[in-house]
């Protein structure tokens, strides 16, 4: 359960992480409509959630609420470490 | 403070006061805080170093009976201890491979400790006959109360830095003004804004860590930090009592009968804390008066899923073995502290939970080593002369070195003494950690001679060295090289040699970058030299 909810953590900060221009231009070169970028906000923030329901549903509030937490600093860093990757790869191009 | 403060408008903003706090407060006690926090993070694994430290005790497959342990170690100390008014057993767990025990000695000689310690062998009973070492103990311990200090001064400092770390976090939200906008920006290859965007990175995304585990840290010793309501409120001994009850199951000896009564069978006592709350879930075992017809048996409650610290424990009748007494809750407020407590140690949590720890915490060590590197990439570039920079600078630099690379390889030092120590030598443990702090000041004296840059260069390189060729020390000196811990499925000693080749790379990859850095001043020099230019035409 804690790899379903590592998973849908890396794609949900993927997701707020595509919501912001900044990142759209790095990865696509350009930037999305707003429209867009609402909407994967929305989904991000939506995916966080339903993982802290998971881990909460799982193990119970106390542990729930431990494990999300490093679930999320850990996705937070994958997700960063996607992002540089990348944006190296496009630079050498 | 900084030239260019002064060429602003007098009157600035919350946010650089916030700053030069943040800088100040990082910076000052920003090398005990390293340490502090690397020792932290690696005593997530204390009870693996234990087990690597002490090779000659085979691989656990499984859990030795809790019970049967603590009725052998009873059984041996009632031949060593059987004076004793107090024995304190701590019980072999999935994780550790030995049982332990303190005592207290009822008339200690002048000059010699009140109190025993010994390490003991959960199939035997007998003390241990391996090497001596503090195992991971020390890492935990030096992470608290440091070490050749008075332990009450070590935890004093230790708390003095923790509020530092909390001053440090505070003002560093408040100074970080695009928190959300800068969330996944990483800046390659521009300096300080890459410095300033990793320590942000690494600061953000453990925020809830970092804030939990400073305050957390603070909670462990509130007892020593502000003992003053305690002492105002708890004027009779029978209030201190209860007040003691409420933070530990760790009870004073009553008044003795004096009448001697043999020790009821502990197995059977730890088999009924085992029946209510799971098996190898018995922490540990307290035996007070042995031997006399009030003896008293306090089972006490592991920390197995359970965020919080706060004593359960089963009070049993030493000499009939009828339980007395079960007390498996506390008042709010202890409560409370429990579950702080218990969130620092994280010892409630399984494998994946402990690995979660430990990243999140190494990503602290890493915000506060960017932290301190940051403060001389940021001054190095407004130095009137980069080659010789002023004094103060040269301190910071230098002992960023001796803290960041110093500390890697000093740990690392503490584990080749303890393969390369010779066994039988007397205070054994206690020369391990001399070679800790030996090879550390011998990395400090390195650092204050060599120029910054090489002396980085050839620290990390050598801390990449000694974790490598560890494993290697390792096959020679036990019969455990790594591919028979595979082929044994011990992953206790797989995962060591593994992790340390992890850790070798990363030290590595530092080694190399900072090898290949292109120092800036030349950059800024030769912009400063075609803006002359440009002014002169």
């Amino acid at each position: 359960m804690r790899v379903v909810a590592l998973l849908l953590c890396v794609g949900a900060l993927g997701c707020l992480a595509m919501a912001m221009a900044r990142h759209q231009q790095t990865v696509f070169g350009r930037a999305f409509s707003i429209v867009a970028s609402r909407r994967l906000r929305g989904a991000g923030w939506s995916g966080l959630l339903i993982a802290l329901w998971l881990s909460v549903a799982d193990q119970g509030w106390a542990l729930g609420l431990v494990a999300y937490s490093g679930i999320t600093s850990v996705a937070a860093g994958i997700v960063y470490g996607a992002l540089v990757v990348c944006e190296r790869r496009l630079a050498r191009r | 403070m900084k030239p260019a403060a002064n060429a602003k408008p007098p009157r600035r903003g919350v946010r650089q006061r916030m700053s030069d706090l943040h800088t100040w407060a990082g910076l000052l006690v920003g090398w005990i805080l390293y340490a502090m926090f690397l020792t932290g993070t690696v005593s997530y694994f204390k009870d693996e170093i234990s087990q690597w430290m002490r090779p000659e005790l085979a691989y656990q497959r499984v859990m030795p009976d809790p019970a049967t342990a603590a009725q052998r170690v009873a059984a041996t100390l009632g031949a060593v201890a059987a004076d004793s008014p107090q024995w304190l057993i701590t019980l072999p767990t999935t994780r550790s491979n030995v049982a332990s025990a303190f005592w207290r000695v009822p008339h200690p000689q002048p000059g010699k400790l009140p109190y025993g310690l010994a390490t003991f062998d959960p199939s035997t009973g007998e003390k241990l006959a391996v090497r001596d070492t503090l195992g991971g103990e020390f890492f935990l311990r030096f992470h608290y109360q440091f070490y050749y200090l008075p332990a009450v001064w070590g935890r004093w400092l230790a708390g003095a830095c923790a509020m530092f770390m909390v001053v440090a976090i505070v003002s560093g939200v408040i100074t970080h003004k695009k928190i959300f906008v800068d969330f996944f920006t990483f800046r390659w290859g521009k300096g300080q804004r890459s410095w300033l965007d990793a320590h942000n990175a690494l600061s953000v995304f453990g925020l809830p860590f970092h804030l939990m585990i400073t305050y957390t840290g603070l909670v462990t010793l509130m007892t020593l930090y502000m003992p003053w309501g305690a002492h105002a409120a708890l004027t009779t001994p029978a209030r201190q009592h209860a007040f003691d009850l409420q933070l530990s199951s760790f009870m004073p000896p009553g008044a003795r009968a004096d009448v001697p009564a043999a020790l009821a069978p502990v197995d059977a006592m730890v088999r009924v804390g085992e029946a209510r709350w799971g098996r190898g879930n018995v922490a540990s075992v307290l035996v007070t008066n042995p031997g006399d017809a009030q003896a008293r048996v306090v089972v006490t409650r592991g920390a197995v899923a359970r965020v919080s610290t706060s004593p359960q424990y089963l009070l049993f009748d030493g000499v009939s073995g009828r339980l007395l007494d079960v007390r498996e809750r506390v008042g709010a407020a202890a409560q409370t502290r429990g579950v702080l407590y218990a969130l620092h140690m994280g010892r409630f949590g399984d494998l994946t939970l402990r690995w979660l720890y430990f990243v999140v915490s190494l990503a602290g060590t890493a915000m506060v080593g960017t932290g301190l590197v940051m403060w001389t990439v940021k001054r190095r570039q407004k130095l009137p002369d980069p080659e010789r920079p002023h004094f103060g600078f040269r301190v910071v630099e230098r002992l960023n070195i001796a803290s960041i690379a110093g500390l890697s390889i000093a740990m690392t030092g503490f584990l080749w003494g303890n393969r390369l120590l010779p066994a039988a030598v007397a205070g054994r443990a206690r020369i391990e950690v001399d070679v800790f702090f030996a090879v550390w000041v011998g990395v400090l004296l390195y650092a204050l001679v060599r120029p910054a840059r090489r002396a980085w260069i050839e620290l990390l390189g050598l801390a990449a060295a000694l974790l490598a060729l560890l494993p290697v020390l390792n096959a020679l000196t036990t019969g455990r090289p790594f591919w028979r811990s595979v082929a044994a499925g011990d992953w206790v000693y797989a995962g060591f040699d593994l992790m340390m080749w992890a850790l070798a790379a990363l030290h590595a990859a530092l080694a190399l970058r900072a090898a290949r850095h292109r120092p800036r001043e030349r950059i800024a020099d030769g912009r400063r030299a075609r803006a002359l230019r440009v002014e002169d035409a």
